[in-house]
């Protein structure tokens, strides 16, 4: 089909159907990849990290060669296509072949492919009827569907099993391209990105791999959050309950957890960090009046919420200092992270007007705790957790899945179902007596092939002899009717 | 029909050995007897692994003796003691199963658990069903070095941190262990074909000295300056490493120990210098010289082992990257353990054969059958390959929205299924047969062993849980 091409097409399609080229390139891609394990890649690696391992020269080499980021570098991706186009070619120019044998497969042996055949036996047999029923009858129950082949001149049976194991190893290149079409697919139309949203709060937005921000055409609003610790304190579980609003009105709820992501409209949204946001949700105090007996209770305040006591009192916060430090005279945070907190509350009388500092604990040059009407003891803090969300988008990855099960059923169709083909033929021997010949042949495993085809001899043996001895028994009894 | 070939030597008289190793045997599971009955609880999981050590260690002995001296009751009573081992190691899985409420593969210790019972089970197999009756020889020193590992490891029962908390990687990893088995069976296998093929005994002695020149190199890339070694710093409260930040092992210098692996290192090395001459000059004298560095640095590499044996299991040592002194332990350098006593046991089996090759080749199935097998057995391998690496994808899939991130464990997987792939190739399109696919068959195991431990142990990446 290539004659009337001109040469240069014809050498680029050899080369490229070639199984060398795709052993070079395999080989390539091996070496390619585990230089990509030992040299630290980017995107994972902090921009830090990569400045404490090489050395600025190193480090501006190995950028230039694109030696940081191989994995999504266009070279390698160029890489990979030809991968795909070499398996493609190569199957391509093996298919015809295959297709002829599978499609039309040879039934009536000759003479030249009779003698050449590897594991053949002949049976002694009374005439080639007898011996072609047997031979039927045995195939028929090795499930082989024996075919009767009448020619001109000749009579023979065939039988064959699992001929798609001929056809197997294109199954198997198939998938491997619909697994390679998913991830061209990921890699051109997905994304994956990150989104933190603090309880009670919704987004849309999401900051992207590469920096970017992707809005959705919906938002993901965090209802409640948290983690559950195993007695030791490691953690067990990580969970947050989402839920997809469109136009303001909720679409879908789902608690997530670890390995269990909400999907909405193809957008994946899956549990992947906790933590608090530093801001204050409530704080608990037990109440109770300054001087004398009187009943303590409890109450929880909120940041901008304000208490009323009693007719003439309320509390707000009037300050929460997770970490403070007192330095010239003023009260500072040391970080955003609780380790020594303070709360300033504001005890305001609504008559006289009259507004008391109630710090906790009391920090001497602001506290006036002495002067409330009121004391307060912090009992509990709560803070504003936030969930972690990895999103990602794959519209290839159906792909990828399919692919991986039509390789499984591949392999398993290119290792385990042998492809048996058998015949029989009644021929004259050397001595001029008529034998029924049998040969067979297997595409894999010839040494299991090799006990089989004893086996199917042996039967067809002891077949022809049941016949004979049924034949003589017919015969005798006409004789006896006679 | 190996066997029968065996049973026309004449009747050895080889009883001595059984005896000695049921004595053995039966002793050390006395012994252990009397402090379980102290302590009270008879059935637990240390007791168990402790009698599948047990066990292991006398079927290898008799595998062992057996690849000696040919005698045929050797390998029965070694097949026994397999059984035993496989008993034992069986109750053991349960019952880690049992405490930890999930199938036992989440830590290397785990693993190491399946993997040993995999490969006394595909021992077993191996030899019933094929007649590959020497397999035990090499397969079960592999499962006596896993449970000693498994004994330094840490045992207790952590709980899954959330990420590992999925049927999905329980399949992944049984898949894993499976295929691995499969792919270290193979690999036997194809050394007994190149024995079986009449390579020269002086090439296995070149191969012999290089992957020691491997090993001790692997071990030397721990030198520090004035001859330490370092090793990962162990909190012995805690039972694990000591981390400086996240992923960031703390490390400490055993002083002087590098030195002695420099020194091995250099033992090991002369082999493969004298089988250099050999070549070029082929003067026999200088195999024979070759042979005997062997033996040298044999007993050089006990005298390493038991030297780092000692100054790991206790002894605090300085660090350079932290103020003060640190313990160390065995269990924070399995892989340098591991590695020594690999050593030490990969240059015994060359002695082994070297004395009695004609015995081995006896005693072995032809090359072409051992060709075949070591086919089937990849053609096994290379599926439940494929399957581990979509396992693993839809795991990954699942817990971090991505099922491909070119992490250095995946990465390696995919290195292993195309070295397989290759040899696949090969092997059906280009007719390779014999040498040539038994080589590739080699190099498969060997990048199967580099992503099972290389990749963990060197390369940093998502796959930090095991």
């Amino acid at each position: 089909m290539a004659g009337n091409l001109t040469s240069v097409p014809r050498k680029t399609w050899q080369t490229l159907s070639s199984i060398k080229t795709g052993v070079i390139l395999l080989i390539m891609v091996v070496i390619i990849s585990a230089a990509g394990t030992v040299i630290l890649q980017r995107p994972v690696t902090e921009a830090d990290e990569m400045q404490r391992a090489y050395s600025p020269q190193v480090l501006r080499t190995l950028d230039g060669l694109g030696l940081t980021d191989i994995f999504h570098a266009w070279w390698f991706v160029a890489l990979l296509v030809m991968v795909s186009l070499s398996i493609v070619a190569a199957s391509i120019q093996r298919f015809p072949n295959s297709w002829r044998y599978y499609s039309r497969p040879y039934k009536s042996p000759d003479e030249t492919f009779r003698k050449a055949l590897a594991t053949q036996a002949r049976i002694v047999i009374k005439d080639e009827d007898s011996g072609l029923a047997a031979a039927e009858h045995v195939f028929q129950r090795a499930g082989l569907k024996p075919e009767r082949m009448v020619r001109e001149s000749s009579f023979s049976v065939f039988g064959e099993r699992n001929r798609i194991s001929e056809l197997a190893v294109y199954i198997v290149h198939a998938s491997l391209l619909l697994i390679f079409l998913g991830g061209i697919v990921d890699a051109l139309y997905g994304w994956r990105g990150y989104v933190a949203i603090a309880r009670g709060e919704q987004s849309s937005q999401l900051e992207l791999h590469n920096g970017t921000i992707r809005t959705l055409p919906f938002a993901v609003r965090c209802d409640a959050v948290g983690q559950d610790n195993y007695a030791d304190g490691t953690p067990k579980k990580w969970w947050s309950n989402l839920a997809v609003l469109e136009d303001g009105r909720v679409v879908m709820r789902k608690e997530i957890v670890v390995n269990d992501p909400l999907v909405y409209h193809g957008v994946r949204f899956y549990q992947s960090s906790f933590g608090n946001t530093g801001k204050v949700d409530k704080i608990m105090f037990t109440v109770g009046p300054a001087n004398g007996p009187g009943e303590t209770r409890e109450i929880a305040l909120a940041p901008d919420e304000t208490l009323t006591l009693d007719a003439d009192t309320t509390v707000r916060i009037a300050e929460f200092i997770p970490d403070y430090v007192v330095r010239d005279g003023q009260v500072y945070t040391r970080s955003t992270q609780v380790g020594d907190p303070a709360v300033h509350l504001v005890v305001e009388s609504k008559k006289s007007g009259k507004a008391v500092n109630f710090w906790i604990p009391p920090i001497p040059g602001f506290e006036q705790n002495a002067s409330s009407p009121y004391k307060f003891q912090a009992t509990d803090l709560q803070m504003v957790h936030f969930t972690g969300l990895q999103v990602s988008h794959e519209p290839g990855q159906w792909a990828v899945w399919a692919g991986v099960i039509v390789m499984g059923l591949g392999l398993g169709i290119v290792f385990y179902l042998v492809h048996m083909r058998f015949w029989a033929v009644p021929v004259r021997d050397a001595q001029g007596r008529l034998v029924l010949w049998v040969g067979g042949t297997a595409n894999k495993n010839k040494d299991v092939f090799e006990q089989r085809f004893r086996k199917l001899v042996q039967d067809i043996e002891s077949e022809v002899k049941v016949q004979s001895q049924s034949c003589a028994a017919a015969h005798a009894t006409s004789l006896a009717g006679d | 029909m190996a066997r029968a070939r065996v049973e026309q030597q004449p009747a050895a008289t080889g009883m001595t050995l059984v005896v000695m190793v049921g004595l053995g045997v039966a002793f050390l599971l006395f012994m252990a007897f009397l402090n379980v009955v102290k302590s009270g609880n008879l059935l637990n999981e240390s007791n168990l692994l402790y009698a599948a050590l047990i066990f292991y260690a006398g079927a290898g002995t008799l595998y062992l003796g057996f690849g000696i001296t040919g005698i045929p009751s050797y390998v029965r009573f070694a097949s026994l003691s397999t059984w035993a081992g496989v008993l034992a190691n069986t109750g053991a899985i349960a019952h880690r199963w049992y405490e930890a409420g999930h199938p036992p593969f989440a830590s290397i210790y785990e693993m190491l658990l399946s993997f040993v019972w995999t490969l006394a089970v595909l021992t077993l197999i191996a030899e019933k069903k094929y007649g590959v009756k020497v397999i035990g020889t090499v397969t079960m020193p592999l499962a006596i070095v896993g449970v000693v590992l498994m004994q330094l490891l840490r045992t207790e029962v952590h709980p899954l941190v959330p990420a590992l908390q999925s049927t999905w990687l329980h399949v992944h990893v049984t898949l894993a262990m499976l295929a691995y088995a499969a792919c270290a069976l193979s690999f036997a296998l194809a050394m007994m074909f190149l024995i079986q093929d009449k390579v020269r005994t002086e090439t296995f002695l070149a191969a012999t000295s290089l992957f020691g020149i491997a090993t001790y190199a692997g071990v030397l890339t721990r030198f520090e300056k004035w001859g330490g070694l370092s090793v990962a710093a162990w909190n012995p409260e805690e039972k694990s490493e000591v981390f400086l930040a996240k992923g960031v092992r703390l490390f400490v210098v055993i002083p002087d120990l590098g030195w002695l692996m420099l020194l091995v290192l250099a033992a090991i090395a002369t082999p493969l210098f004298l089988y250099l001459i050999w070549r070029k000059t082929g003067n026999e004298n200088s195999i024979d010289i070759a042979n005997r560095a062997v033996f040298v640095s044999i007993l050089l590499q006990v005298l390493a082992l038991v030297f780092f044996l000692l100054r790991a299991r206790d002894g605090r040592y300085g660090s350079l990257d932290a103020e003060g002194l640190f313990p160390t332990s065995l269990a924070a350098s399995p892989f340098i353990l591991s590695g020594l006593v690999g050593g030490i046991f990969v240059s015994l089996l060359y002695l082994l054969l070297l004395w009695r090759r004609e015995d081995l080749e006896r005693m072995l199935p032809s090359a072409e059958e051992l060709d075949r097998i070591t086919y089937k057995t990849i053609s096994i391998a290379f599926p439940l390959l494929t399957l581990m690496i979509a396992a693993g994808a839809y795991w990954a899939n699942r817990t971090w929205g991505s099922y491909w991130s070119w992490d250095p464990k995946e990465t390696w997987a995919a290195i292993t299924w195309l070295v397989y792939a290759g040899y696949l190739h090969m092997r059906i399109t280009r007719g390779w047969r014999g040498r040539r696919a038994a080589y590739f068959a080699i190099l498969g195991f060997a990048v199967v062993m580099f992503t099972f431990f290389g990749v963990t142990y060197l390369l940093p990446g998502l796959h930090a849980y095991a």
